[in-house]
Protein backbone atom coordinates (compact mmCIF):
# COMPACT_ATOMS: atom_id res chain seq x y z
CA UNK A 1 0.00 0.00 0.00
CA UNK A 2 2.81 2.03 0.70
CA UNK A 3 4.55 1.45 -2.08
CA UNK A 4 2.08 2.19 -4.12
CA UNK A 5 1.67 5.53 -2.77
CA UNK A 6 5.11 6.34 -3.34
CA UNK A 7 4.70 5.10 -7.39
CA UNK A 8 2.25 6.94 -7.72
CA UNK A 9 3.77 10.11 -7.07
CA UNK A 10 7.37 9.27 -8.08
CA UNK A 11 6.15 8.31 -11.90
CA UNK A 12 2.36 11.14 -12.62
CA UNK A 13 0.32 8.73 -11.22
CA UNK A 14 1.29 6.10 -13.08
CA UNK A 15 1.31 2.49 -11.19
CA UNK A 16 3.36 -0.24 -12.51
CA UNK A 17 2.53 -3.45 -11.59
CA UNK A 18 5.05 -5.79 -14.11
CA UNK A 19 8.31 -4.03 -13.45
CA UNK A 20 9.65 -4.65 -10.21
CA UNK A 21 13.53 -3.51 -11.42
CA UNK A 22 11.86 -0.03 -12.38
CA UNK A 23 9.87 0.52 -9.08
CA UNK A 24 12.54 -0.15 -7.31
CA UNK A 25 14.52 2.32 -9.05
CA UNK A 26 12.03 5.22 -9.15
CA UNK A 27 11.72 4.60 -5.54
CA UNK A 28 15.58 4.90 -4.53
CA UNK A 29 16.44 4.99 -1.54
CA UNK A 30 13.95 5.43 0.44
CA UNK A 31 12.91 1.97 -0.59
CA UNK A 32 15.60 0.70 2.22
CA UNK A 33 12.65 -0.17 4.76
CA UNK A 34 10.04 -1.34 2.74
CA UNK A 35 11.78 -3.92 0.31
CA UNK A 36 10.27 -6.73 2.19
CA UNK A 37 6.65 -5.49 1.74
CA UNK A 38 7.38 -5.25 -1.59
CA UNK A 39 8.34 -9.39 -2.52
CA UNK A 40 5.02 -10.56 -1.36
CA UNK A 41 3.27 -7.88 -3.07
CA UNK A 42 4.39 -9.65 -6.26
CA UNK A 43 7.86 -7.93 -7.43
CA UNK A 44 11.52 -9.68 -6.91
CA UNK A 45 10.18 -12.82 -6.15
CA UNK A 46 11.58 -14.71 -9.52
CA UNK A 47 13.66 -11.31 -9.51
CA UNK A 48 17.22 -12.31 -10.79
CA UNK A 49 18.93 -9.92 -8.24
CA UNK A 50 19.39 -10.87 -4.69
CA UNK A 51 17.20 -8.75 -2.34
CA UNK A 52 19.47 -6.67 0.04
CA UNK A 53 19.34 -7.94 3.56
CA UNK A 54 16.89 -7.10 5.83
CA UNK A 55 17.21 -3.55 7.87
CA UNK A 56 19.12 -4.55 11.48
CA UNK A 57 16.42 -3.83 13.87
CA UNK A 58 19.38 -0.64 15.03
CA UNK A 59 19.07 0.73 11.90
CA UNK A 60 16.55 3.55 13.11
CA UNK A 61 19.42 4.37 16.32
CA UNK A 62 22.27 4.26 13.59
CA UNK A 63 20.39 6.92 11.15
CA UNK A 64 19.70 9.60 13.86
CA UNK A 65 22.73 8.81 15.57
CA UNK A 66 24.30 9.99 11.88
CA UNK A 67 21.34 12.98 11.74
CA UNK A 68 22.26 14.17 15.13
CA UNK A 69 25.65 14.05 14.44
CA UNK A 70 25.12 16.46 11.79
CA UNK A 71 22.95 18.78 13.21
CA UNK A 72 25.46 19.47 15.98
CA UNK A 73 27.65 20.67 12.90
CA UNK A 74 25.63 23.01 11.24
CA UNK A 75 24.22 24.38 14.38
CA UNK A 76 27.65 25.57 15.20
CA UNK A 77 28.86 26.45 11.53
CA UNK A 78 25.98 28.71 11.69
CA UNK A 79 26.36 29.72 15.54
CA UNK A 80 30.08 29.55 16.45
CA UNK A 81 29.82 30.70 19.69
CA UNK A 82 27.84 27.28 20.52
CA UNK A 83 30.52 24.85 19.72
CA UNK A 84 31.98 24.69 23.48
CA UNK A 85 29.00 23.24 24.48
CA UNK A 86 27.80 21.57 21.34
CA UNK A 87 30.96 19.91 20.51
CA UNK A 88 31.37 17.42 23.33
CA UNK A 89 27.21 16.41 22.25
CA UNK A 90 28.38 15.67 18.86
CA UNK A 91 31.04 13.73 19.80
CA UNK A 92 28.82 11.52 22.16
CA UNK A 93 26.76 10.72 18.89
CA UNK A 94 29.74 10.47 16.91
CA UNK A 95 30.93 7.35 19.21
CA UNK A 96 27.42 6.19 19.33
CA UNK A 97 27.77 5.68 15.23
CA UNK A 98 31.28 3.59 15.27
CA UNK A 99 29.73 1.63 18.01
CA UNK A 100 26.32 0.94 16.47
CA UNK A 101 28.25 0.35 13.04
CA UNK A 102 30.76 -2.61 14.70
CA UNK A 103 27.46 -4.12 16.34
CA UNK A 104 25.07 -4.17 13.30
CA UNK A 105 28.58 -4.98 11.23
CA UNK A 106 27.60 -2.69 8.36
CA UNK A 107 27.60 0.98 7.91
CA UNK A 108 24.56 1.59 4.96
CA UNK A 109 22.73 4.91 5.86
CA UNK A 110 18.79 4.87 4.75
CA UNK A 111 16.22 6.77 4.07
CA UNK A 112 18.15 10.27 6.17
CA UNK A 113 16.69 10.68 9.48
CA UNK A 114 14.81 13.64 10.12
CA UNK A 115 17.12 16.21 11.93
CA UNK A 116 16.77 19.26 13.65
CA UNK A 117 17.18 22.47 11.44
CA UNK A 118 19.89 25.08 13.07
CA UNK A 119 17.87 27.85 14.39
CA UNK A 120 17.94 31.20 13.50
CA UNK A 121 19.47 32.12 17.00
CA UNK A 122 20.81 30.19 19.37
CA UNK A 123 18.06 30.12 21.59
CA UNK A 124 15.90 28.40 18.83
CA UNK A 125 18.59 25.79 17.55
CA UNK A 126 18.93 24.48 21.24
CA UNK A 127 15.42 24.22 21.40
CA UNK A 128 15.51 22.43 18.13
CA UNK A 129 17.99 20.08 19.35
CA UNK A 130 16.86 19.35 22.54
CA UNK A 131 12.89 18.39 20.42
CA UNK A 132 15.37 16.26 18.21
CA UNK A 133 17.01 14.33 21.12
CA UNK A 134 13.91 13.70 23.16
CA UNK A 135 12.85 12.06 19.78
CA UNK A 136 15.59 9.91 19.39
CA UNK A 137 15.70 9.20 22.94
CA UNK A 138 12.02 7.92 22.82
CA UNK A 139 13.52 5.33 19.26
CA UNK A 140 16.36 4.36 21.40
CA UNK A 141 14.47 3.67 25.00
CA UNK A 142 11.38 1.61 22.94
CA UNK A 143 14.00 -0.83 21.13
CA UNK A 144 16.25 -1.47 24.75
CA UNK A 145 13.38 -2.84 26.04
CA UNK A 146 12.73 -5.33 23.49
CA UNK A 147 16.46 -6.30 22.01
CA UNK A 148 18.41 -9.21 22.70
CA UNK A 149 20.70 -9.86 25.72
CA UNK A 150 23.76 -8.95 24.22
CA UNK A 151 22.45 -5.34 22.64
CA UNK A 152 20.52 -4.11 25.81
CA UNK A 153 23.14 -2.52 27.51
CA UNK A 154 24.54 -0.48 24.26
CA UNK A 155 20.98 0.58 22.98
CA UNK A 156 20.10 1.01 27.07
CA UNK A 157 22.96 3.42 27.41
CA UNK A 158 22.55 5.25 24.02
CA UNK A 159 18.96 6.18 25.46
CA UNK A 160 20.16 7.49 28.64
CA UNK A 161 22.85 8.99 26.59
CA UNK A 162 20.23 11.05 24.20
CA UNK A 163 17.98 12.06 27.72
CA UNK A 164 21.35 13.47 29.02
CA UNK A 165 21.82 15.42 26.34
CA UNK A 166 18.25 17.09 26.53
CA UNK A 167 18.69 17.82 29.90
CA UNK A 168 22.65 19.50 29.05
CA UNK A 169 20.44 21.42 26.31
CA UNK A 170 18.44 23.10 29.02
CA UNK B 1 18.18 -11.17 36.70
CA UNK B 2 17.74 -11.70 40.86
CA UNK B 3 21.03 -10.81 41.61
CA UNK B 4 21.22 -8.13 39.01
CA UNK B 5 18.23 -6.47 40.30
CA UNK B 6 19.75 -7.17 43.88
CA UNK B 7 22.90 -5.07 43.17
CA UNK B 8 20.79 -2.28 41.77
CA UNK B 9 19.01 -2.52 44.89
CA UNK B 10 22.18 -1.58 46.87
CA UNK B 11 23.57 1.09 44.37
CA UNK B 12 20.00 2.67 45.21
CA UNK B 13 20.02 2.11 49.52
CA UNK B 14 24.04 3.60 48.86
CA UNK B 15 21.78 6.60 46.67
CA UNK B 16 19.99 7.18 49.66
CA UNK B 17 22.31 7.12 52.06
CA UNK B 18 24.68 9.29 50.21
CA UNK B 19 21.75 11.80 49.34
CA UNK B 20 21.42 12.56 53.12
CA UNK B 21 24.94 13.89 53.67
CA UNK B 22 24.85 15.70 49.93
CA UNK B 23 21.73 17.66 50.93
CA UNK B 24 23.31 19.03 54.26
CA UNK B 25 26.46 20.29 52.75
CA UNK B 26 25.14 21.72 49.39
CA UNK B 27 24.66 25.36 49.31
CA UNK B 28 21.91 27.22 47.83
CA UNK B 29 18.25 25.67 48.33
CA UNK B 30 18.24 25.16 44.21
CA UNK B 31 20.65 23.02 44.84
CA UNK B 32 19.13 21.38 48.19
CA UNK B 33 16.01 20.56 46.43
CA UNK B 34 17.62 18.79 43.33
CA UNK B 35 19.08 16.80 45.88
CA UNK B 36 15.67 16.19 47.81
CA UNK B 37 14.24 14.90 44.03
CA UNK B 38 17.02 12.92 43.42
CA UNK B 39 16.77 11.45 46.67
CA UNK B 40 13.11 10.74 46.11
CA UNK B 41 13.63 9.30 42.89
CA UNK B 42 15.93 6.81 44.56
CA UNK B 43 13.50 5.67 47.32
CA UNK B 44 10.88 4.83 44.67
CA UNK B 45 13.22 2.77 42.82
CA UNK B 46 14.18 1.08 46.00
CA UNK B 47 11.02 0.42 46.72
CA UNK B 48 10.01 -0.99 43.59
CA UNK B 49 12.89 -3.05 44.06
CA UNK B 50 12.36 -4.57 47.00
CA UNK B 51 8.82 -5.33 45.96
CA UNK B 52 9.76 -6.97 42.86
CA UNK B 53 12.70 -8.99 44.43
CA UNK B 54 10.19 -10.10 47.17
CA UNK B 55 7.84 -11.75 44.51
CA UNK B 56 10.78 -13.28 42.87
CA UNK B 57 11.34 -14.51 46.10
CA UNK B 58 15.02 -13.55 45.79
CA UNK B 59 16.86 -12.34 49.37
CA UNK B 60 19.09 -9.18 48.73
CA UNK B 61 21.62 -8.28 51.50
CA UNK B 62 20.19 -5.45 54.11
CA UNK B 63 21.03 -2.33 53.56
CA UNK B 64 24.09 -1.58 55.13
CA UNK B 65 23.77 0.86 58.45
CA UNK B 66 26.59 2.81 56.77
CA UNK B 67 28.82 3.20 53.92
CA UNK B 68 32.25 3.69 53.30
CA UNK B 69 32.02 6.62 51.14
CA UNK B 70 35.13 7.14 48.33
CA UNK B 71 36.18 10.88 50.19
CA UNK B 72 35.25 13.44 52.62
CA UNK B 73 32.01 15.45 51.89
CA UNK B 74 32.87 18.62 54.00
CA UNK B 75 31.39 21.31 51.65
CA UNK B 76 29.11 21.93 48.31
CA UNK B 77 32.35 21.10 46.16
CA UNK B 78 32.61 17.69 47.32
CA UNK B 79 28.78 17.20 47.81
CA UNK B 80 28.21 18.21 44.38
CA UNK B 81 31.28 15.73 43.63
CA UNK B 82 29.61 12.40 45.54
CA UNK B 83 26.32 13.46 44.13
CA UNK B 84 27.74 12.50 40.50
CA UNK B 85 29.90 9.61 41.83
CA UNK B 86 26.37 8.09 42.93
CA UNK B 87 24.81 8.67 40.07
CA UNK B 88 27.10 7.44 37.94
CA UNK B 89 27.30 4.19 40.64
CA UNK B 90 22.90 3.98 40.13
CA UNK B 91 23.94 4.08 36.10
CA UNK B 92 26.40 1.11 36.56
CA UNK B 93 24.34 -0.99 38.23
CA UNK B 94 20.93 -0.38 36.05
CA UNK B 95 22.94 -0.95 33.16
CA UNK B 96 24.51 -4.22 34.44
CA UNK B 97 20.83 -5.03 34.74
CA UNK B 98 19.37 -4.99 30.97
CA UNK B 99 21.28 -7.88 29.45
CA UNK B 100 20.26 -9.87 32.51
CA UNK B 101 15.86 -8.74 31.92
CA UNK B 102 13.41 -8.83 29.69
CA UNK B 103 9.99 -7.43 29.49
CA UNK B 104 8.68 -4.53 32.80
CA UNK B 105 12.07 -5.37 34.70
CA UNK B 106 14.02 -4.20 31.47
CA UNK B 107 11.42 -1.51 30.96
CA UNK B 108 12.39 -0.54 34.59
CA UNK B 109 16.06 -0.86 34.01
CA UNK B 110 16.02 1.75 30.72
CA UNK B 111 14.33 4.16 32.59
CA UNK B 112 16.57 3.93 35.97
CA UNK B 113 19.54 3.91 33.75
CA UNK B 114 18.19 7.11 31.71
CA UNK B 115 17.52 8.86 35.02
CA UNK B 116 20.73 8.64 36.71
CA UNK B 117 22.39 9.44 33.30
CA UNK B 118 19.97 12.98 33.51
CA UNK B 119 20.89 13.61 37.04
CA UNK B 120 24.98 12.84 36.68
CA UNK B 121 24.57 15.46 34.05
CA UNK B 122 22.20 18.17 36.11
CA UNK B 123 25.01 17.38 38.81
CA UNK B 124 28.46 17.79 36.67
CA UNK B 125 26.74 21.28 35.67
CA UNK B 126 26.02 22.53 39.09
CA UNK B 127 29.49 21.40 39.64
CA UNK B 128 31.45 23.33 36.42
CA UNK B 129 32.59 19.72 35.31
CA UNK B 130 33.27 19.43 31.60
CA UNK B 131 31.17 18.05 29.42
CA UNK B 132 28.57 17.64 31.16
CA UNK B 133 27.84 14.13 29.15
CA UNK B 134 29.11 10.66 28.56
CA UNK B 135 28.84 8.82 25.41
CA UNK B 136 27.72 5.33 27.14
CA UNK B 137 25.71 5.91 30.71
CA UNK B 138 27.16 3.56 33.36
CA UNK B 139 29.21 1.57 30.61
CA UNK B 140 32.68 0.75 33.09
Amino acid sequence: MVLTTRVGNGANGVVRTGGGHTRRRLLGVTVGTAIGVAAPAGCGLFGDDPEPPAPDPLQPVLDEARALSAAYERAVATQPSLAKRLDPLAADHRAHLEELVRVIGRNVPSAAASSAPAGSDPGETLSGLRSAERRAQRTAAALARQVPAERAALVGSIAACRGSHAEALR
Amino acid sequence: MSAELAAALAAEEAAIYAYGLIGVHLDGAGARAEARTAEAGHRNRRDVLVARLDELRASAAPAPAGYQLPFEVTDHGSALKLAIEVEQGVAAAWRAALPATADDDRATAVDALAGAAVRATRWRRLAGVSPVTVPFPGRP
